[in-house]
C-alpha cells in the first residue's frame, strides 16, 4: 500500500492506494500520529479493498480531529469501497466527497 | 474533550441470566471508559433478591435502574418510562428476539420498546443480535407446530419493523443487513463489526497438566444442545488416547429451565463429564484457557456468537456444526475451525479426534483464531457506535434547536 500526502489550501490531503486492511494500518496510523491533523482529506481513489481495521482507523482518525477541533473527511471513494461504507452506514458519519477539493470545502463548513 | 454524553443502555448485565449479558458486560465496560461519556444509564433487568449490580473501578458515572423483568407484558412500557425520568442524550439497546421474555407476548411486547423510546424523540440504536428471518424457531424454544410457527413469524415481522423505527439497527453479520434492508425496504440496517472482548496479551498454547479438557460454554437447552457432545465424548473415550474430560460450562438457557438437570441425569453413566454451573467472569479466562478445545454444540445458530469470539481471544481451536451463520461467520471473520454434522456424535467425535490428537494442529488453529478476534478490539467497536450517536444527536439538535 502507497501512502503519500500533500497539502491543499493549507489542509493535508493523504493519498493512499491498494489493499487498506490490518496490516497496513500501522502505516497510516504513523502518518497521523506524526502529523495531527486538526483537519484532513482521506484520498480513497486507489484503494481496491478496505476491511473492518481500516474503518476503524478512520473512526478513531475522526475522533481525534474532532477532538483538536477539526474534522476529517473522504474523497474520490471508488465503488466497492464506497459499498462497504454504505453497508457500515459509515457514509453518513464521514463527509465524502468527490474531490480532495470538495473534501477541503466540505470541511470548512463542518463543525464551524 | 470534556465528558457530555449521557447514554442509556436496555440490556441484561451480568449478574442477571438473562441473553447477551457477556456481550452487555464487555460492551459497558468499553463505554464506561470513552472520555467523550460522562454517564452511563443501565437500564437491566430486575434482579432476584441477594443480587446486586456492581460497578467499581475507573469510568464515567453508573446509574441503574432495573425497570424490566424477563417475561413481563408491561417490560416496553416501563422501558420507556425509564428513559423518560433519566432524560438521556441517546439509547442504545442491546437484545434479540427473545431479550424480554420465553412466552410470545412478552417477548413480542417488549420489542416495541425501542419505538416507544423513539416516540420520546430520543436517538436510539438497537444492536439486534439475531434476525427473526434466520431464526429455526423449533430448535429456538418457540415452535410447536406449523400454524403456530406461521402465526410467530407474522407477529416476528412486525416486531422487525418496530425495531426498525429505531434510528439505526446494527447487526452483526452482512447478510442480515442485507435481508433486512431488502424484505423491509430499509436503509437504517447497519453492520457493526461485534468486537472482540480481552485485551490480554496473545495468551499461552500450552495445555495446563491433566486431562485433555473438551469444553462448551454458554446457555443450553434451546438450540445449544448436548446430547450429540455426550454421546461424541463417550465414543471418543472408548478409544486409545489420554485421559479426556468434557467440561459443559453454563446455565441452563432461560427458556429452557431443568435442560441441563436432565442431562446429567440422562448421561449419568458417561465418566469424565463435569457441569460447572454458572460460570463468574472472574474464572471464565481459566475455564477457556484449560480447554484442548472448544465445542459448538448447536443445531441451529440464531446469530454472531459470542462464545465464538471468545475461543479467538483465547487462542483456542474451535469445533463448529456444519450449518448456517457460524460457518459464514468463520469465512467471512477470518477464523477457521473443524465442522461437524449437528445430527451425528460420530461425525462430532471425529471434528474433536481431528484437533486433540494433533496438537501442533490445535495450536496453529488456535492462534489463527486468535489473530481473527484480535481484527477489532471492542474499544473500537464502541467508538463506532459513538460516532453513530454523535451524528444523531446532532441531527436532532439542528431539527430542534435549544431555546436561547
Amino acid at each position: 500500500m502507497k501512502v503519500e500526502s500533500t497539502h491543499l489550501e493549507g489542509v493535508p490531503v493523504v493519498r493512499l492506494s491498494g489493499r487498506f486492511d490490518a496490516y497496513e494500518v500501522p502505516q497510516v496510523r504513523a502518518w497521523f500520529d506524526a502529523n495531527k491533523p486538526a483537519k484532513a482529506v482521506v484520498n480513497l481513489t486507489g484503494v481496491n479493498f478496505l476491511d473492518s481495521s481500516a474503518l476503524s482507523l478512520l473512526v478513531q482518525q475522526m475522533k481525534h480531529c474532532r477532538e483538536r477541533g477539526g474534522e476529517l473527511a473522504l474523497s474520490c471513494v471508488a465503488q466497492p469501497v464506497r459499498i462497504i461504507f454504505e453497508l457500515t452506514r459509515l457514509d453518513r458519519a464521514f463527509p465524502i466527497a468527490i474531490s480532495e477539493q470538495e473534501g477541503v470545502a466540505a470541511l470548512s463548513f463542518r463543525r464551524n | 474533550m470534556p465528558p457530555t454524553l449521557r447514554i442509556a443502555v436496555v440490556t441484561a448485565h451480568p449478574p442477571s441470566s438473562g441473553s447477551l449479558t457477556e456481550y452487555a458486560f464487555h460492551f459497558f465496560r468499553y463505554l464506561r471508559r470513552k472520555p467523550e461519556v460522562d454517564e452511563l444509564i443501565l437500564l437491566g433487568d430486575e434482579l432476584p433478591a441477594g443480587k446486586q449490580y456492581v460497578f467499581d473501578g475507573p469510568g464515567a458515572k453508573v446509574t441503574v435502574d432495573p425497570c424490566w423483568r424477563f417475561d413481563a407484558i408491561d417490560n416496553a412500557w416501563r422501558i420507556r418510562n425509564a428513559v423518560s425520568k433519566h432524560k438521556p442524550d441517546a439509547v442504545l439497546f442491546n437484545i434479540q428476539f427473545a431479550s424480554f421474555g420465553r412466552g410470545k407476548v412478552p417477548a413480542s411486547l417488549g420489542l416495541s420498546a425501542p419505538w416507544l423510546v423513539k416516540q420520546l424523540g430520543l436517538p436510539t440504536i438497537v444492536l439486534l443480535h439475531n434476525i427473526m428471518e434466520t431464526v429455526d424457531l423449533k430448535n429456538a424454544g418457540f415452535g410447536g407446530n406449523k400454524l403456530m410457527e406461521s402465526a410467530i413469524r407474522i407477529f416476528g415481522n412486525a416486531a422487525t419493523r418496530m425495531l426498525l423505527s429505531a434510528d439505526m439497527v446494527a447487526l452483526t453479520i452482512p447478510k442480515y443487513v442485507e435481508i433486512l434492508r431488502a424484505k423491509y425496504g430499509v436503509d437504517n440496517a447497519l453492520l457493526a463489526p461485534h468486537g472482540s472482548f480481552d485485551e490480554s496479551p496473545p495468551p499461552s498454547l500450552e495445555l495446563p497438566p491433566g486431562p485433555l479438557q473438551i469444553m462448551t460454554f454458554g446457555k443450553f437447552g434451546t438450540y445449544k444442545r448436548v446430547e450429540r457432545l455426550i454421546e461424541a465424548f463417550s465414543l471418543m473415550q472408548s478409544s486409545a488416547r489420554p485421559k479426556l474430560e468434557l467440561v459443559i460450562a453454563g446455565t441452563d438457557s432461560p427458556n429452557a429451565a431443568g435442560y441441563l438437570e436432565s442431562m446429567r441425569q440422562r448421561y449419568s453413566d458417561v465418566e469424565n463429564v463435569r457441569f460447572t454451573g454458572y460460570v463468574p467472569e472472574e474464572d471464565v479466562r481459566r475455564i477457556f484457557g484449560e480447554a484442548a478445545v472448544v465445542v459448538f454444540p448447536y443445531t441451529s445458530t440464531t446469530g454472531s456468537s459470542g462464545v465464538l469470539h471468545q475461543a479467538g481471544d483465547y487462542a483456542k481451536a474451535v469445533v463448529l456444526p456444519r450449518i448456517g451463520d457460524l460457518a459464514e461467520l468463520v469465512a467471512e471473520e477470518g477464523y477457521t475451525g473443524e465442522f461437524f454434522d449437528p445430527d451425528d456424535a460420530n461425525s462430532l467425535a471425529h471434528a474433536i479426534g481431528k484437533i486433540i490428537d494433533y496438537p501442533e494442529h490445535r495450536k496453529q488453529m488456535g492462534l489463527r483464531n486468535y489473530r481473527a478476534a484480535r481484527g477489532l478490539p471492542m474499544d473500537e467497536v464502541v467508538d463506532w457506535y459513538l460516532l453513530h450517536f454523535e451524528r444523531l444527536i446532532g441531527e436532532r439538535n439542528r431539527s430542534q434547536p435549544l431555546p436561547a
